[in-house]
């Protein structure tokens, strides 16, 4: 047990930057003043991790409370991991009136009802959004504290973020988190990214969006900063509608920031004369990924400055539209593989 | 679709028209807040993607004196874009009128190929084929600094010379492998 709090300790704060620390550690408050003051933050770190565990040991602390300092420095920096989006459907009469008390009981019962082995922790942060954070056990082992999933909820909307997800624990969460809040399933909502809030963003909405209009809104003030009467534009009018387009496709303003988009298409080869090829089981896949700091301001600056062609496929304003980053692209025609 | 043609409207006093056609609309713009600082002619300068340009200006838009295709090495694109162009220049403009600003060829991702092709086009033109840092202010700079003497000759500022002239000293050309094989030979 001792050598599970010490290897948790120290994972925490080697990944913590050293400011980060005191701050972190005084929001966790599990230590007293006297002993807050008494640790110095500019030895190494593998001297403060020992110092704190014997803090720690003083207090009487255990995994538990240090799962907790984990806890506090995730959601404070949730931007250091890869979140996947997943949609609840289908809401029950009294899902708009789950509460968190409520909402935390019905989990942890249903959660631990499925599997013996594992440790909830939850938490309400304040921005309304319930943090939970499951380390897993196996049928004979107990709860592996080092590879935690961290779901994030906001209660009474459809969506749940998740990281770090495995898939044989996909479905006991799955379960967990429909009953817990009412809904009858669970899907992939397809969209992952590093940003937690620009993922949220993009799901509920919260981005300038611009409509279609036939009368150019004042965007483009960039066009028209440059004043000098020695300069002028030949084709203001055409890169004006070309921004109003991209706007149109992409959003307007500063734009959630996304790190990839993928495409997978999945076809069948058609030719008569090769039949081997042609009846083969397994699809053709093709997999084609956009990367960049921000996708969805790189698109749309190509879209705006006519290297991608206007007006935008659907396949590209479709990731800001639809709020989503993995496409998978199948054949036409009768079959449930259709997806876009 | 018109022509754009170079002496189908009377020249202003003093004054240069420069046309920069550029498809990624970025060196364009430098350029031309550094060529406005010229002060022994007025510079008007003129940003367009590509030609031919809107009908709708076509009353209010000065004689141009010299058209400027910028291409950046790095993009396939912008090079059609700016053969694509060449389309709508009256012939007239190719006597001395017309060149090529070439970016990034320093670049060592650049294919071959298609300086290559840059080259043969300038050359087939019979157009000055300049080349061009866009990356640091010194370089526009210098780039600016050597459109306008172009220009200058273009607009007919510069006495005792003609742009015909000068751009039988400055056309870029490329030598064939005959006689590219002689000068190897006379070395």
């Amino acid at each position: 047990m001792d050598d599970l709090k010490r290897r948790l300790l120290q994972r925490i704060i080697r990944t913590m930057p050293t400011q980060m620390l005191k701050t972190t550690l005084s929001k966790w408050a599990r230590l007293n003043i006297e002993q807050q003051e008494s640790l110095d933050f500019t030895q190494p770190k593998f001297l403060l991790t020992d110092q704190l565990l014997a803090l720690c040991g003083e207090s009487g602390l255990g995994v538990k409370h240090i799962t907790e300092l984990e806890m506090i420095y995730i959601i404070d920096n949730p931007n250091q991991r890869l979140w996947h989006a997943y949609q609840l459907l289908e809401a029950g009469d009294d899902a708009h009136s789950v509460e968190v008390t409520n909402f935390k009981e019905q989990f942890k019962v249903h959660l631990t009802e499925l599997i013996r082995h594992v440790s909830i922790k939850i938490k309400k942060h304040t921005d309304e959004a319930v943090w939970i954070r499951i380390a897993w056990g196996d049928r004979s082992s107990r709860p592996n504290h080092l590879k935690p999933t961290y779901v994030v909820h906001h209660l009474q909307t459809p969506y749940v973020f998740v990281t770090n997800l495995t898939s044989k624990t996909m479905p006991l969460l799955s379960q967990a988190l429909v009953m817990a809040t009412r809904y009858s399933s669970m899907k992939d909502a397809n969209l992952s990214g590093r940003n937690l809030s620009a993922v949220r963003d993009l799901l509920m909405k919260q981005f300038q969006q611009v409509f279609p209009s036939k009368h150019l809104q004042p965007l483009g003030k960039k066009n028209q900063i440059n004043s000098n009467p020695q300069i002028e534009r030949e084709q203001d009018e055409q890169s004006e509608t070309r921004l109003q387009i991209a706007c149109e496709a992409f959003g307007g303003g500063t734009l959630p920031e996304l790190q990839k988009a993928i495409y997978t298409l999945e076809t069948k080869l058609k030719d008569n004369t090769n039949k081997i090829m042609t009846e083969r089981e397994q699809p053709f896949r093709c997999v084609v990924t956009f990367k960049s700091t921000n996708i969805l301001e790189s698109l749309r600056h190509s879209a705006m400055t006519g290297i991608a062609s206007t007006p935008v496929t659907p396949m590209l304003s479709s990731i800001s539209q639809k709020g989503r980053n993995h496409f998978l692209i199948t054949d036409k025609g009768p079959g449930p593989q259709r997806k876009l | 679709m018109s022509l754009l043609r170079p002496l189908s409207k009377l020249p202003d006093l003093n004054a240069a028209n420069v046309l920069l056609v550029e498809n990624e609309e970025h060196f364009q713009q430098k350029l031309a807040d550094v060529m406005v600082n010229e002060k022994s002619v007025i510079v008007q300068v003129r940003l367009a993607k590509s030609l031919p340009l809107p009908m709708k200006q076509e009353k209010s838009r000065p004689r141009i004196d010299l058209v400027v295709f910028i291409v950046n090495l790095m993009s396939e694109l912008s090079l059609h874009s700016a053969e694509a162009s060449l389309k709508h220049l009256a012939p007239g403009y190719f006597l001395g009128k017309v060149c090529f600003m070439v970016t990034n060829a320093r670049n060592a991702s650049v294919p071959a190929e298609r300086m290559e092709a840059v080259r043969k086009l300038a050359s087939a033109l019979n157009c000055p084929l300049l080349f061009a840092e866009d990356q640091t202010p010194d370089g526009v700079t210098n780039a600016a600094e050597r459109l306008l003497v172009i220009l200058r000759v273009a607009a007919g500022c510069v006495p005792m010379t003609t742009a015909l002239f000068l751009s039988n000293l400055t056309r870029c050309t490329i030598s064939t492998e005959a006689e590219q094989q002689n000068s190897d030979y006379d070395a």
